[in-house]
């Protein structure tokens, strides 16, 4: 967090000494920040820091993926002139057990190809994802597992 | 040369999105008038809500007054609360109304003597 | 440059609009509640924000562009937890998943109060088997709550 905050304030050294405020620079000092603090970072212990920026960068970029993936198959899915559904409920076991990380899993579930989170059983160990495609529940778990559950808990433990 | 084309695809491109757009509205309303259900319906007020703010960044784009976004900003704020008091709504009244008799409706009293007008006015 | 642009927003707008149109098509085509909510809240969703991101590109001005990059996190954040909610409500409720179904685990994780013996286990061959039967459910149907006790919480 200390070090999240010396970035920004690199960030805005940089706009103020190059003199122009705008997003490009900001984002553009931000970086050169990152770079800076990554040659130090055996000295301020930041490589903690560095790598969970980065795994967190690399979660934002294959939810974005993933988001474009499943419009793009709904889209196809409608357009079919004969609908071929299997939907239905399946229950998945929750790995992690922290209040923000089940909200964004099921946020990111809801926004991924052909699934979309119903409910959450009371002792938070189960969620419940409707499927509009439930032919196979296993594989459906194991891509949830595999993906962004596995991603969550990478970025934020 | 290639700017003049440019911006006639541009053009175009607007002109197509607001005819699509127009029919996305005219599609759900047809959900909102024929769904079988109430969460039908409060669904496709939802994507009505999604509609209109997806058509005034386009309004936005056409006539390059940005301040458009502000009203979309407030206009997802408040399609969302809607949605969310809805379902509460959902959840307190219970699936009466929409295939079941209305006899455990929480406005009628049980020996069906109700007060509060009639299967016709809470039905639909 | 603007001829680039002019390009970037033109495509943006076409594939922003058809994803609406066919999330709007998906509302209608689509047979349940639960499958027209897959529809409405990804490719609704993704289409408004392509339109909003047009709209950051088109505007010259850092505050506008941060608005409109602010109104689509805002807007992905909140669709999924508003279909999310939704469907918790309807289903609670007792609004039925559609005939052609193949898999319900969330009401074998919660058993009708008041079943008895007999009835539980013919829940359990009933969800070995592989067709759903809707009036099934209507029979056992968690009645809604009433006013009274929701006051009382």
């Amino acid at each position: 967090m200390t070090l999240y905050l010396i970035n920004l304030v690199l960030a805005l050294v940089w706009v103020v000494v190059t003199g122009s405020f705008t997003l490009i620079n900001l984002v553009f000092g931000f970086i050169l920040g990152a770079c800076a603090l990554y040659l130090i970072r055996e000295q301020v212990g930041g490589a903690g820091y560095m790598q969970r920026g980065f795994l967190i960068t690399k979660l934002l970029l294959f939810f974005l993926l993933e988001l474009m993936k499943s419009a793009w198959r709904v889209a196809i899915l409608v357009l079919k002139p004969k609908m071929n559904l299997k939907p239905g409920i399946f229950a998945y076991h929750l790995r992690a057990d922290r209040d923000f990380e089940i909200t964004l899993l099921a946020n990111m579930i809801t926004l991924t190809p052909g699934t979309l989170s119903v409910d959450v059983s009371e002792d938070r160990s189960t969620l419940y994802v409707h499927a509009i495609d439930c032919s196979d529940p296993e594989g459906n778990r194991r891509d949830i597992a595999t993906g962004f559950e596995r991603m969550i808990l990478e970025a934020f433990r | 040369m290639i700017e003049e084309y440019a911006k006639l695809f541009y053009e175009y491109a607007v002109d197509f999105g607001l005819v699509l757009l127009g029919l996305s509205f005219l599609l759900t309303t047809v959900r909102i008038i024929i769904g079988p259900t109430l969460p039908d319906r409060v669904l496709g007020l939802d994507m009505l809500t999604s509609v209109s703010i997806g058509f005034i960044a386009l309004i936005g784009i056409n006539t390059g007054f940005t301040l458009y976004v502000d009203i979309a900003i407030a206009l997802g704020l408040v399609g969302f609360l809607a949605t969310t008091a809805f379902s509460r709504f959902i959840l307190a009244r219970g699936q009466s109304g929409d295939e079941d008799s209305l006899e455990s409706l929480p406005f009628r009293d049980p020996q069906g003597k109700s007060s509060h007008g009639t299967r016709g006015e809470w039905g639909r | 440059m603007t001829a680039f642009y002019h390009i970037v927003e033109g495509l943006l707008i076409v594939g922003g609009s058809l994803f609406i149109a066919l999330a709007a098509l998906g509302l209608v085509r689509l047979p349940d509640l639960y499958t027209r909510m897959h529809s409405a809240s990804k490719a609704g969703s993704v289409g408004a924000s392509l339109l909003l991101l047009g709209l950051a590109i088109n505007s010259e001005s850092l505050p506008e562009t941060l608005r409109a990059i602010a109104a689509i996190v805002f807007f992905l954040l909140t669709a999924p937890i508003s279909a999310h909610l939704l469907a918790k409500a309807s289903y609670t409720v007792g609004y039925n998943l559609w005939p052609g179904s193949v898999l319900d685990e969330m009401s074998r994780s919660k058993p009708t109060p008041g079943a008895s013996v007999a009835e539980s286990r013919s829940q359990q061959e009933f969800y070995t088997g592989k067709a759903l039967e809707p009036a099934w459910r209507r029979e056992k149907r968690i009645a809604p709550p009433k006013w009274s006790d929701l006051r009382k919480k």
